[in-house]
């Protein structure tokens, strides 16, 4: 039979060991922000890349028709459209520190969360037209240096590609991405609330 | 800033322990007390310059760890976790069983408590002031002294209850 002292002093003689340091917590807490701050971040290379190869293409290769040039221009200035977007809402996140400022990165990170949401809804079908549609005009000359296999598969590739970008993986994205800021919000808005007061017991 | 890093450091060592115990003690769990440290210290990092001296600065880091534990595991994520606390320290018993089973019963009994009660009996086992406790709990001295009574008494009777099992 053991009384309440003796309990206390098996309580007291259970020694718990801190697995790091100050700093170290800090960084944690640094490295789950910025594993959304490098998504963001490669998102915006990826699309830079596709700029910059569509650009070259334009730049170093010659094409006779104007259908190829309206291809290429309305490609680039929607890519091009999208990676400010991008960089924009990659802004958002980064500009605060959120161990200096917690309320208004928690307000910059909520609204990052509307703005993607946006871009992977209404944005994306904007998107896609504009990218079908310069695909289309490109094809126009493309096309017709092809036989017919070659353009039923270049035709049939193109479109299946759209349409898996469209569907399983925008699906995949948005549910990775909407699950991943969503515990960060939680995080932050656990973080940010009752400092002073006492809750009731 | 690096007057605040310095002190924050001074505050972590002499504090994370015990805060560490608590969070413990509340979940039962060496992953979900870490991530309750860790939010712990994330708020006094951002509130230090907020807090006035009014109590002590042990009390204050205290409450925002009770605060943080009892949102912790009712946030909506969390309660699948809360339900499995038990479970967890069912488990954890097997590891360290050989090692200290005393050790591992208490923290079953305390699994067993309410709540708030788990807060409040792992301050009194770190040998908080009662006032303090009262402060950190929003309870009067003299409600507090009442309820640690009641929960020093069930804990002992748990306690009793298993090992002689």
């Amino acid at each position: 039979m053991q009384a309440f002292d003796q309990i206390q002093e098996l309580w007291q003689k259970h020694e718990v060991e801190v697995k790091f340091s100050a700093d170290e917590m800090l960084q944690q807490a640094k490295k789950e922000v910025n594993g959304l701050k490098f998504k963001s971040a490669l998102n915006i290379i990826g699309m830079a890349a596709s700029f910059i190869a569509i650009a070259a293409l334009w730049i170093f290769f010659h094409f006779d028709s104007w259908t190829t040039h309206v291809g290429i221009s309305i490609t680039i200035i929607t890519i091009g459209v999208y990676t400010l977007i991008l960089y924009r809402d990659y802004r958002l996140i980064v500009k605060t520190d959120f161990t200096a400022h917690p309320q208004e990165y928690l307000n910059n990170l909520k609204t990052y969360q509307l703005n993607r949401y946006k871009l992977y809804n209404s944005l994306y079908w904007f998107y896609m037209v504009a990218l079908s549609t310069g695909i289309i005009f490109y094809f126009i000359e493309i096309l017709s240096h092809f036989n017919l296999i070659q353009k039923i598969i270049a035709i049939g590739l193109t479109f299946l590609w759209i349409l898996f970008c469209s569907t399983i993986l925008r699906r995949a994205v948005i549910k990775r991405e909407k699950e991943r800021i969503a515990l960060l919000i939680e995080k932050f808005e656990r973080i940010s609330g009752q400092i002073s007061a006492p809750e009731k017991f | 800033m690096e007057q605040k890093d310095k002190l924050f450091k001074e505050i972590f060592d002499s504090n994370s322990k015990k805060i560490f115990h608590l969070c413990y003690g509340y979940t039962g769990d060496t992953d979900a007390a870490n991530d309750l440290l860790q939010e712990t210290f994330l708020k006094v990092w951002q509130n230090l310059d907020k807090f006035r001296n009014k109590s002590l600065i042990s009390t204050w880091i205290y409450r925002i760890a009770v605060n943080t534990c009892l949102t912790y595991l009712r946030s909506e994520k969390r309660q699948a976790k809360d339900e499995l606390t038990e479970n967890i320290i069912e488990n954890k018993i097997e590891e360290f069983s050989e090692k200290n089973e005393q050790v591992a019963l208490l923290y079953q009994c305390i699994s067993k408590l309410e709540e708030n009660d788990r807060l409040i009996i792992t301050m009194v086992l770190d040998e908080l002031p009662y006032h303090e406790i009262a402060d950190i709990s929003g309870i009067s001295e003299g409600n507090l002294r009442v309820k640690i009574h009641r929960i020093k008494q069930k804990l002992t009777e748990l306690y009793n209850q298993y090992a002689s099992v």
